[in-house]
C-alpha cells in the first residue's frame, strides 16, 4: 500500500473514532468558513456593482441657463481637447426634463406645478479608465468649473473613489475577522488530530521503533487535518448557499434595488475555491503542525 | 558490529545512566546484558535503538555512529534492527499476523510480499495456528513469541531485547531464549538485557555486567 493510501485509511479510521469531537471541529470551521463565503458574497456583490458605477461614472459640466452658443462650444471645445475624455455628449434643457419624466414618472406632476424647465442643460463626458487619465480627471474637473458659462460640475468618480475605499476598508477588516476564526479553527483540527495521535499511540510508537518512514508516521495526521478543514469548508459552502437563497427570497429585490436592479450574484468558481482550497490548507496545515509531536 | 567509546547517559542534575562506558561487540555475536535494577541495561539499549541520544562518547554500529545521525537517516537504521521487549509492545486491537505484518506495511513493502514474509516468520516462531487470534487471547510466552516474530519480519542485522523473559515463567523463557540462540545461529548479532543468571547460564554466552552504568570489574565472562 502508498503511503497516500496508508494515510488516507487511517485518517478515516481516526474521523471516526473521533466522533463528536471531529463534528465539532466540522463545525468550527464551517463557522469560520461560512464567515468567509458570507463576506466574499457581499464583496463580489459590492465590487459588481462599483464596477459598473465606476464605468458608468461621468463628470457632469451644467451651464448657465443663459450661456451663449459662443460659450458653450467653447467649453465642449474645451472638453474634447482633454486627454481623459473619452466622449462628450451634450444634453440639452429639454432633453433634461424628458430623462427625469423618463426615471420617475411618479413626479411628473412636480415639474408640471413649476413656471418653465428647472432642468439645466449639461455636458455629460464619459473619461477614460485608469489611474492616469484619473489624476488628469480630476485636473478636468478644476478647469471647466472655471470656464465661462458653467453653473456647476459633478464629478462621480470622487464619491465613488471614497465609497471604494470604505470597502477596501471593510475589505480588510473582514479579512482579519475571518482570519481570526479560521486560527480558532485551526487549533480545533489541531486538538483533535492530536487526539488521534493519543488513541494511536502504541501503533506510532512500533512505527518508530520499525523505522517507518516520517511520511507514514505523520502522513496520517496531515489527511486527518485536510479532510476535517476540507468537509467542514464544503458545509459552510452549502450553508452559504442555502443562505444565499433564503437572503434572496425575502430581501432579493429590495437588495436588487439597492445595487442598480440587477439579481444577486453568488460566488463564483474563484470563490468557491478560495473557500474550498481555504479549508483544505487550513486543515492540513492544522494538521502537521499537531503531527510534529511526534518525533 | 557495535562499538561504544566513553559512553554517558546523564539524566536530569547530573544523575549518570551511564558513565565513561567502552565496549565492543562483534558481528554475529550473542552477548548478554546484565546487573542489578538501575545498573544502566535498558539505558543502552535504548541508546542502541536511539530512542535517546547519548549525553557523552559514541556508539557506533554497523560503521556509522549513532550521535550523527539525522532524523531519517535514524529511521533508517532501525529497520536494520529488531527489537523485543519485556512488555511486548503488541497493538491490541490487531491480530497476531497483523501485529506482524504491520511492522512491514508501514513500510511501504507490498502486500503479496508482507504476507508472505509473515507467514513465513510466525511459521517459524510456531504460531501458524494463532494468525487471527488478538493478543489478549495469547498466553505470555506467545505474545513474546509474536513480538520476536515482529522483530524478526524485517530480517534484522541486530536484535535487541530488553528483559524479554522478565513476564515468563521459567519454562517459556528457557523456549524463548531457543528462539533467539536459533535467530544468532543465522547470524544475526543479538544483544539480550536480563537479570536472570540461570538462564545466562544455561544459554552460555558472552556476559557484559553492568553496574552503576560501568563496566563491572572482571566483567566479561567467558563463553
Amino acid at each position: 500500500m502508498t503511503v497516500l493510501g496508508y494515510a488516507i485509511e487511517q485518517a478515516w479510521v481516526s474521523l471516526r473514532r473521533s466522533g463528536k469531537s471531529a463534528i465539532i471541529s466540522i463545525g468550527t470551521i464551517a463557522i469560520a468558513f461560512v464567515t468567509l463565503g458570507g463576506f466574499l458574497l457581499v464583496s463580489v456583490n459590492v465590487q459588481r456593482t462599483l464596477d459598473r458605477w465606476l464605468q458608468a461614472a461621468e463628470l457632469s459640466v451644467y451651464l448657465e441657463d443663459e450661456v451663449g452658443d459662443e460659450a458653450r462650444a467653447s467649453i465642449e471645445a474645451y472638453l474634447r481637447a482633454q486627454p481623459a475624455v473619452l466622449e462628450v455628449e451634450f444634453i440639452t434643457k429639454s432633453r433634461a426634463l424628458e430623462r427625469f419624466h423618463a426615471d420617475f414618472p411618479e413626479l411628473g406632476d412636480v415639474t408640471e406645478s413649476l413656471n418653465g424647465n428647472p432642468f439645466p442643460a449639461s455636458f455629460e463626458v464619459r473619461l477614460q479608465t485608469g489611474p492616469a487619465a484619473e489624476a488628469q480627471a480630476d485636473d478636468l474637473a478644476r478647469g471647466v468649473a472655471d470656464r465661462e458659462g458653467v453653473a456647476d460640475v459633478r464629478y462621480d468618480r470622487r464619491w465613488l473613489a471614497r465609497l471604494l475605499a470604505i470597502v477596501t476598508g471593510a475589505r480588510v477588516a473582514g479579512g482579519i475577522a475571518a482570519g481570526v476564526l479560521m486560527l480558532g479553527a485551526a487549533f480545533t483540527v489541531a486538538a483533535v488530530v492530536r487526539l488521534s495521535l493519543h488513541a494511536r499511540r502504541d501503533e506510532l510508537e512500533i512505527m518508530q521503533l520499525v523505522g517507518a518512514p516520517f511520511s507514514y508516521i505523520r502522513g496520517p495526521s496531515i489527511v486527518e487535518g485536510l479532510l476535517l478543514g476540507g468537509i467542514g469548508a464544503a458545509v459552510a459552502f452549502v450553508a452559504v448557499g442555502i443562505l444565499f437563497t433564503m437572503v434572496g427570497r425575502w430581501l432579493g429585490p429590495d437588495l436588487a434595488g439597492l445595487i442598480g436592479g440587477e439579481e444577486l450574484l453568488f460566488l463564483g468558481v474563484r470563490e468557491g475555491a478560495i473557500l474550498l482550497l481555504g479549508g483544505l490548507a487550513v486543515g492540513a496545515a492544522a494538521g502537521a503542525l499537531a503531527s510534529r509531536a511526534v518525533r | 558490529m557495535i562499538e561504544t567509546q566513553g559512553l554517558g547517559k546523564v539524566y536530569g542534575r547530573g544523575l549518570y545512566a551511564l558513565r565513561d562506558l567502552t565496549l565492543t561487540i562483534e558481528k554475529g555475536e550473542f552477548v548478554f546484558l546484565t546487573g542489578p535494577s538501575g545498573a544502566g541495561k535498558s539505558t543502552l539499549l535504548r541508546l542502541l535503538l536511539l530512542q535517546e541520544r547519548p549525553s557523552e562518547g559514541d556508539v557506533i554500529v554497523g560503521g556509522r555512529n549513532l550521535a550523527r545521525l539525522t532524523r531519517d537517516e535514524v529511521q533508517a537504521y532501525r529497520r536494520t534492527v529488531g527489537f523485543v521487549f519485556q512488555d511486548f509492545k503488541l497493538i491490541a486491537t490487531k491480530t497476531v499476523f497483523e501485529n506482524v505484518s504491520f511492522a512491514l506495511r508501514v513500510l511501504g513493502m507490498p502486500v503479496e510480499q508482507q504476507r508472505r514474509r509473515t507467514y513465513q516468520v510466525l511459521k517459524w516462531v510456531g504460531l501458524q495456528h494463532r494468525l487471527n487470534s488478538i493478543p489478549e487471547e495469547l498466553s505470555g510466552g506467545e505474545q513474546q513469541r509474536v513480538a520476536i516474530a515482529r522483530a524478526l519480519v524485517n530480517e534484522p542485522h541486530l536484535v535487541l531485547a530488553d528483559e524479554p523473559t522478565g513476564n515468563l515463567d521459567p519454562d517459556l523463557s528457557l523456549e524463548i531464549m531457543n528462539l533467539f540462540r536459533d535467530i544468532n545461529a543465522s547470524g544475526t548479532t543479538v544483544v539480550v538485557a536480563t537479570h536472570d543468571r540461570e538462564l545466562i547460564k544455561w544459554v552460555g554466552r558472552r556476559v557484559l555486567q553492568l553496574d552503576q552504568g560501568r563496566l563491572a570489574a572482571g566483567a566479561e565472562a567467558p563463553q
